[in-house]
């Protein structure tokens, strides 16, 4: 019975994740159940060591519970060896950091084609797409730059480009504004925006309520475990006047 | 909106009601369509009794109002230097949403916390929607600057919000562990 | 004078901060500090005791001998004697006769030559005796070197060309070497092994101890040095014409032997040989003779050392070019607060200097400790066993070594570290990795593991260098022991040359063992450093590829692949490098097997891959998320 048929990509039960033991037994993350339909934008909200970052990892395969189960794309994943995992990374989730972890040494060309290469593509079609990709992000005239060269957000958005280049059914992000000023958050958020309206299902762990608004569904997490869950839905710029007082 | 920012519209030339109308919508986007119709012309006859406004019936007019062209007395443009210099800042509206927790809460109308997430979301439908619109700007629009504002101000007001339901929960418990349940 | 102390003091903290390192870098510099003392050391180790015995025996300082011609003519006794009355002698002994015979002892064969000499004490050339006492009628002296060798002493009994002897003495003498030959003999490999060319040649030669009655021509074969009287020499002599005759001379400058022995041989380089007249040896043959082993372990350690020493250079170098990224904020500091650019540089180069000065004293102390084991055993002279006291020109040859090797090694980093501008020093930016453009094209089209290992070399250059330079040279030294090795192994003797060179061969291959022993540490201490380096500074890089979705198993290998490909290339340079520095030594390397130099390159991967692969165990196995996440603190 696969999962993808009713349209889950990412599905967690009972997640946890302790480090420690007696007095010092740290529960990063406590007993999380989620959900992630295709093509949503969810995002996780909390204060700083809630564990958000911690449940991405274990929603990516970056690390292991220590209970629970995670099935990503139909498939369990919490068991997997780390040959599979690796496999997993190159094919079905895409990761961005806070901290873009670009490699210096790489333009943004080479460091886009990068997983493609590792998952076995022709350095042609690895390039070819890497080059589409930057386009994508709206960066094709800065391919041949380095890192060192490039802004804040055009980093991101490398990053970004880097993660979307084996083509993942989940595109998990980290803080992605966290090292961001407010214009270059702009630029980032534009290219979310995008990626959602183009069906990319994505999973934002932010305590930027800003990238937080952009989601379709809004989970809060404190202390290891989710406290409220929202639904944001459009609504018109009318109620904004008031904001600004425009009214009478 | 005060009168003083139709006096400073008129400061570069003379001008018709409709046209006065028409650079206000320009600026504010779409929060212009927000804007009463008939806002700004109460605002002229306003001004013009208060002696800060002149008005012509322009040539070939009929005794419309928005047939008039308006124009700035030496007082109105007094008044608009002295205006352009004030540093007061819009004012925010906390005190009144503090006391609407505080009198929940001691005449146990209703749960603070409850109050606290329901503007949280409310505020967050909205940073969603001052968000779209301002990405739905063309790059340099006066407009999209005046959304990025929203849009700071409705995060900042999301921190302090924040800031109420951690402080509110930790009352909460307490209270709780002092009464013994 | 604070600053000294200042600069001491900070010196020394940043040393205790990082223990191990320091003593790797100590043990680093120290292998070639010790070599280097020990080779300088023995080069005196020998020439003392030589001459020691030369003033207690009144060595001569030419001995002159004519041989019986062939014919059965008697030798030409007139032409020696001629010879103390040529400007320039001072002084005489002898003439003395002496006759070439076969030993035995034992139940062994041994050649001997055997001088007859008076049981009077001589004025020149008077054999100290160390066991027993001088020649007496009915008794023989065995040379000390030759007793050894037989492993007989005061009161054996030995029969000369069948005649009984016992044995009344040992001694010790500086006239001639223990293996010399004065009387007519024959110094070779065995005849029956000679190749068909040079056997024709020897045709006409007959060994004494090869015929039951030997022919009065025969010749002994590697003789060793006994003393008898002279009526004993010629009882034991077949008759008198076979008698050789030496001659001891004194000159008034005993530095112009050479020169009294060239005008006076009979034989002139240029011009045919008449075998009748007198030939003439100088005591400096003698002495360089007797010194040749040392000689040969000397020049082994010497080139031992220096390679030790660019090893060194290498070692630190790696090492100090990691640390220095460090250091980058501490010359913030230094600079932000008025120091100036040589004071920085001083300050970064002090605790190098500090392990420097240290080595060379260890590494003197530790050489002058070791040197009497390595002193060579054949050299029997009187006080051989004593290694001299270091000297100071020896200690001071030592610092200037290992302090060229720290300067060499850290004066580029360090001036690039003080020139850092102060602002970037203080923000602690990491060094940024050099981008190989063409490399980093090249290996997108490899596999993957080969794609992680070409980038990671391409990071760091100037570390693939050294590398490569520190696997070359040590291949190259391993190929000039291996060929010193075979040279030693490949020839074959007979007699006393056979028991010296047997004595010679195990003392040469020690020295060698220690010498291979010292350089192949020293490569796995470098191998270890580049290893820890680079791995310390890729693991960013690595936990990335990681997240990026390469499997551990591809990382680990492309690792791998960084540190084994740069030890192939210098393996592969090694070899001619080995080569040529055999030629440059004046050795030839063709008695080396080919299998052995082939056999370098892939022994020199394996030990290489092993060596990372430990290394790489060792350090830190932190999971990839928190790698990652660790870059945000």
């Amino acid at each position: 019975m696969s999962d993808t048929a009713e349209g889950w990509v990412l599905r967690a039960r009972g997640l946890r994740k302790q480090y420690g033991s007696g007095q010092a037994l740290v529960r990063a993350v406590d007993g999380v159940d989620v959900d992630v339909a295709a093509g949503e934008t969810v995002a996780v909200m909390g204060p700083s060591g809630c564990g958000k970052s911690t449940l991405l990892h274990l929603l990516g395969g970056l690390d292991r519970p220590s209970e629970g189960e995670v099935q990503l794309d139909g498939r369990r994943i919490d068991r997997m060896s780390e040959r599979a995992l690796a496999r997993l990374r190159r094919t079905v989730v895409g990761f961005v950091f806070q901290a873009f972890h670009l490699m210096d040494e790489l333009t943004a060309l080479e460091n886009v084609e990068l997983p493609a290469l590792l998952a076995g593509s022709s350095p042609r079609a690895a390039r070819r797409r890497a080059t589409e990709l930057l386009d994508r992000v709206g960066l094709p005239d800065r391919a041949g730059f380095l890192p060192a060269a490039l802004s804040g957000g055009q980093r991101q958005r490398v990053a970004v480009a880097r993660a979307l280049s084996n083509e993942p059914r989940v595109l998990l992000a980290d803080e992605p504004t966290g090292n961001l000023d407010s214009a270059a958050t702009l630029e980032v958020l534009r290219l979310f925006d995008s990626l959602h309206d183009a069906g990319q299902t994505l999973v934002i762990v932010t305590h930027d309520e800003r990238i937080a608004a952009t989601a379709d569904r809004l989970i809060s997490m404190r202390d290891g475990a989710f406290v409220d869950e929202t639904r944001l839905t459009g609504g018109t710029t009318g109620q904004l006047a008031a904001l600004v007082g425009l009214e009478g | 909106m005060r009168q003083e920012v139709v006096l400073a519209m008129l400061a570069k030339e003379p001008s018709h009601g409709y046209e006065l109308r028409a650079r206000l919508r320009h600026a504010l986007g779409p929060l212009g369509e927000a804007m009463n119709a008939g806002q700004v012309y109460v605002t002229l006859t306003r001004l013009e009794k208060a002696g800060l406004v002149s008005s012509e019936r322009s040539p070939a007019a009929a005794d419309r109002p928005d047939r008039k062209v308006y124009a700035l007395t030496a007082e109105g443009e007094e008044r608009v230097g002295e205006w352009l210099v004030e540093v007061s800042w819009p004012k925010p509206d906390l005190a009144e949403f503090h006391l609407k927790l505080v009198a929940a809460a001691s005449a146990r109308l209703a749960d603070p916390l409850g109050i606290v997430d329901a503007q949280r979301r409310e505020l967050l439908r909205r940073l969603r929607d001052a968000q779209r619109a301002a990405m739905a700007e063309p790059d340099g629009s006066e407009a999209a600057l005046l959304l990025e504002g929203i849009v700071l101000r409705l995060q900042a007001d999301l921190r302090w919000l924040e800031a109420c339901e951690r402080s509110w929960t930790d009352r909460r418990n307490s209270t709780h562990r002092r009464s013994g349940s | 004078m604070g600053r000294a102390l200042l600069i001491g003091r900070l010196a020394l903290r940043d040393l205790r901060r990082r223990p191990v390192e320091a003593v790797l870098l100590l043990l680093a510099i120290t292998a070639a500090t010790t070599t280097l003392t020990l080779g300088l050391v023995l080069q005196d180790a020998a020439r003392d005791p030589y001459q020691s015995t030369r003033e207690a025996t009144a060595g001569p300082d030419v001995v002159a001998t004519v041989l019986p011609s062939p014919e059965g003519e008697p030798a030409e006794l007139t032409a020696l004697e001629s010879l103390t009355g040529v400007a320039g002698v001072v002084d005489h002994s002898g003439p003395y006769p002496a006759i070439g015979a076969v030993m035995e002892v034992g139940g062994e064969t041994a050649d001997v030559q055997a001088i007859g000499r008076d049981t009077a004490s001589a004025s020149i050339d008077q054999p100290e005796v160390t066991e027993g006492s001088w020649v007496r009628d009915g008794g023989v002296v065995v040379e000390a070197t030759f007793a050894d060798a037989l492993g007989i002493g005061e009161g054996d009994p030995v029969t000369l060309n069948g005649r009984s002897f016992p044995v009344v003495g040992v001694a010790v003498t500086a006239a001639v070497a223990p293996d010399s030959c004065l009387v007519p003999c024959y110094i070779g490999p065995p005849l029956d092994e000679l190749p068909p060319e040079e056997a024709e040649e020897a045709e006409g030669i007959v060994l004494c101890s090869a015929a039951a009655d030997p022919p009065l021509d025969c010749v002994v074969q590697s003789p060793g040095l006994v003393w008898m009287t002279r009526g004993d020499v010629r009882s034991v002599a077949p008759q008198e014409e076979a008698l050789t005759y030496l001659l001891n001379l004194r000159l008034d400058d005993p530095a112009s032997a050479p020169a009294f022995a060239a005008a006076n041989d009979a034989c002139q380089p240029d011009q045919p040989c008449q075998s009748s007249g007198p030939g003439l040896y100088p005591w400096q043959e003698t002495l360089e003779n007797v010194t040749e082993n040392t000689r040969a372990a000397r020049e082994g350690l010497v080139t031992g050392g220096s390679l030790l020493a660019v090893l060194a250079v290498a070692s630190v170098a790696v090492l100090v070019g990691g640390r220095m990224a460090d250091q980058r904020r501490r010359v913030g500091l230094l600079k932000a607060i008025g120091g100036t650019p040589a004071l920085v540089a001083v300050v970064l180069l002090a605790e190098y200097m500090i392990l420097a000065l240290v080595a060379a004293t260890v590494g003197s102390w530790v050489g002058r400790a070791l040197a009497p084991l390595l002193v060579d055993p054949a050299a029997s002279l009187l006080g051989s066993a004593e290694v001299p006291p270091l000297t100071a020109s020896t200690v001071g040859v030592v610092a200037a070594m290992a302090l060229g090797v720290v300067i060499l090694a850290t004066s580029v980093p360090a001036a690039r570290a003080a020139r850092t501008s102060t602002v970037l020093a203080l923000a602690d930016a990491a060094r940024v990795p050099r981008r190989t453009a063409w490399l980093i094209a090249v290996s997108a089209r490899l596999p993957v593991p080969l794609l992680v290992g070409l980038r990671v070399l391409a990071r760091r250059p100037r570390r693939v260098v050294l590398g490569v330079a520190s696997v070359a040279v040590t291949v190259s030294g391993l190929v000039a022991a291996l060929s010193a090795h075979a040279s030693l192994e490949g020839e074959s003797f007979v007699g006393m040359v056979s028991r010296l060179e047997d004595v010679r061969t195990e003392y040469l291959n020690q020295v060698l063992l220690v010498l291979v022993v010292m350089l192949l540490t020293l490569a796995a201490v470098n191998a270890v450093f580049i290893t820890w380096t680079t791995s310390l500074d890729t693991r960013h890089a690595a936990a990335l590829t990681h997240a990026l979705g390469a499997t551990p198993g591809q990382i680990g290998l492309g690792l791998s692949l960084a540190q084994v490909l740069p030890a192939l290339l210098g393996a592969l340079l090694g070899i001619p490098g080995g080569l040529a520095l055999v030629a440059a030594l004046g050795g030839t390397a063709s008695e080396v097997p080919a299998w052995q130099l082939l056999a370098v390159v892939p022994g020199t991967g394996v030990a290489v891959a092993l060596l990372s692969t430990i290394t790489a165990r060792f350090g830190a196995r932190r999971p990839t998320a928190e790698i990652l996440q660790a870059e945000l603190a």
